[in-house]
């Protein structure tokens, strides 16, 4: 069951910037895409949302072919929430709480459910109740994209793509934002898809991780397969490891010691670190 | 020098976002300003180069003022700014006249134009698509060619708001190189950024909170003496790694060097 590309293909202007991508995005997977810039990262995303013509392949949902039209385009677009990466682009009412009630409004919503709705999203995402009468534009880049991400949480979709969302975000905005989505995603047992650069957040936060190369899909891993035992994938996309793998190859390659951590998260390598420092008679002084 | 002298800064809802800010930027310095989301961070960048006018107090660049109307054409020559979102600042058709066209409004020779603009898309390593329609470029492309239109008008003082952060790994790496090159050449860098990593290499930091200086110092004092998870940051893996195996080592941005070190001595 999900979301699924068989041999799918795209050209842009002739040129076929994503090439014969086949994938299945399984329900309540946190998928992470990541990638050089220009790999096809953002093009793939869109393809999913319906929003770029396809001239080859095949998009199913739960084993269903979604219906195109002969140049590619989808027909009905995917019930499927998706955050671009410039959130302004998105923004348009006057405040931000006709913002968050947009979507639920002309679904037909009571005015009562909608208000209910935009006060859990907001909590959702530690947003201030105070910011609800402020205007979008007005807001900081940050608090702009968590309006953003909020106004499409608020529909509850099926599959939530999200295009680099933590960028502009101070550490406690990204943190809480990818906590938060975190939560509600096992939840609602929902899938995400996150397109990112922050390879960290990707290992700390990831089931899944789809490395894209020059319109490739190189590899479609468990992000521990990927981050602990395929790096050469990694370096074959121009991509470094994320910090604390590349902590933790330090220390086999300066111990002789192969160490097996029990995730790729940040947290796990640096227990295990610490423990090999303190066996070597470095103890912590802190 | 750039000099903020008691400058008070508030949009409309009159909510104060800067208050009563004094400080001096030298030339050639290597600024990092952080601080959390609506802390006034990207205010403070366009208050630097008269984008916009303090409501009270002054910002002056050497003799120049950003209240003067007649200076601003000036201050503007000598303060670029690459925004956080390149799509603002982008108007023309080509990857190259977009680069041009700052070229243009400074009266620049006509024969000089392309030759710079080449030089600036080479050091953003964008020099192939200098043909391409800059809203056909990725992100990060895009944020390559915005960097490259403020270098080629060659000011004294580049401030990057957040200009990394929707770049790729190596896309960060190489404006990073790109802010280190300029500063050697002795341009003044001003960078805005969520990214702590990207201050260690920075000659001194400034930490915004609700409108306020928090901290001015060196990076590695700013990680001795303040508690900077308070103001919505988190610190960078060195500093993290240093905390967790209680590293008495100066902080250093190359951690991998500190690690090797210590381990070689026990």
């Amino acid at each position: 069951m999900g979301y699924e590309l068989n041999d799918v293909s795209v050209k842009l202007n002739g040129v076929e910037i994503l090439q014969s991508v086949s994938c299945t995005l399984q329900e309540g997977k946190w998928i992470s895409v990541i990638g050089h810039t220009g790999a096809g990262k953002s093009t793939f995303a869109k393809v999913m949302k319906g929003l770029v013509p396809f001239y080859r392949g095949e998009y199913t949902h739960d084993r269903q072919p979604l219906p195109r039209d002969s140049k590619g385009n989808m027909k009905a677009v995917p019930q499927i929430g998706y955050v671009f990466q410039y959130p302004e682009q998105q923004l348009f009412a006057t405040t931000v709480y006709r913002e968050l009630a947009f979507a639920l409004t002309v679904k037909g919503e009571s005015p009562g459910k909608v208000e209910a709705a935009v006060k859990t999203v907001m909590e959702q995402l530690g947003l201030p109740a105070d910011l609800l009468q402020e205007k979008p534009f007005q807001l900081s880049g940050g608090l702009k994209r968590l309006v953003a991400v909020a106004s499409v949480l608020i529909t509850e979709p099926e599959l939530l793509i999200l295009d680099e969302p933590t960028a502009g975000l101070d550490s406690v905005h990204r943190t809480a934002l990818l906590k938060q989505l975190q939560v509600w995603q096992r939840e609602k047992n929902r899938t995400v898809l996150l397109i990112s650069h922050q390879l960290e957040e990707v290992a700390d936060y990831s089931d899944e991780v789809m490395v894209f190369q020059k319109g490739h899909l190189l590899a479609h891993l468990e992000a521990n397969e990927l981050f602990l035992k395929c790096a050469d994938l990694l370096e074959q996309a121009g991509l470094p490891l994320p910090e604390p793998v590349q902590l933790l190859r330090l220390i086999e390659g300066i111990s002789g010691r192969t160490l097996t951590p029990a995730s790729c998260r940040e947290e796990d390598i640096m227990q295990l670190v610490r423990n090999v420092w303190q066996s070597r008679g470095l103890h912590h002084e802190g | 020098m750039l000099v903020f002298d008691q400058v008070d800064y508030y949009y409309r809802s009159r909510n104060p976002v800067l208050r009563q800010l004094s400080f001096e930027i030298r030339q050639g310095e290597f600024l990092s300003i952080i601080g959390g989301n609506g802390s006034g961070k990207s205010t403070l960048a366009k208050l630097m180069n008269g984008l916009l006018q303090p409501r009270e107090g002054q910002v002056m660049l050497d003799h120049l003022n950003t209240r003067t109307p007649d200076d601003l054409g000036k201050i503007r020559e000598q303060a670029g700014l690459v925004f956080q979102n390149p799509d603002n600042q982008f108007i023309t058709t080509s990857v190259l006249d977009e680069v041009i066209f700052g070229l243009e409004n400074l009266r620049v020779p006509r024969a000089d134009m392309a030759g710079r603009a080449n030089m600036a898309l080479q050091a953003v390593h964008m020099e192939d698509y200098a043909e391409a329609m800059p809203h056909q470029l990725s992100g990060g492309q895009k944020q390559r060619v915005a960097v490259a239109a403020v270098v080629a008008m060659e000011p004294s003082i580049i401030i990057f708001d957040e200009a990394t952060s929707m770049l790729d790994p190596q896309g960060r790496r190489d404006i990073l190189e790109l802010m280190n090159s300029l500063h050697r050449q002795g341009k003044t860098i001003i960078q805005i950024t969520h990214h702590m990593d990207e201050i260690l290499s920075s000659d001194r930091v400034l930490l915004l909170s609700r409108g306020e200086i928090a901290f001015d110092g060196s990076p590695s004092a700013l990680f001795s003496s303040v508690s900077i998870t308070e103001h919505q940051l988190s610190p960078p893996f060195a500093v993290r790694l240093h905390q967790a195996l209680g590293l008495k080592a100066p902080l250093r941005a190359d951690w991998k060097e500190t690690v090797s070190a210590l381990w070689a001595t026990s």
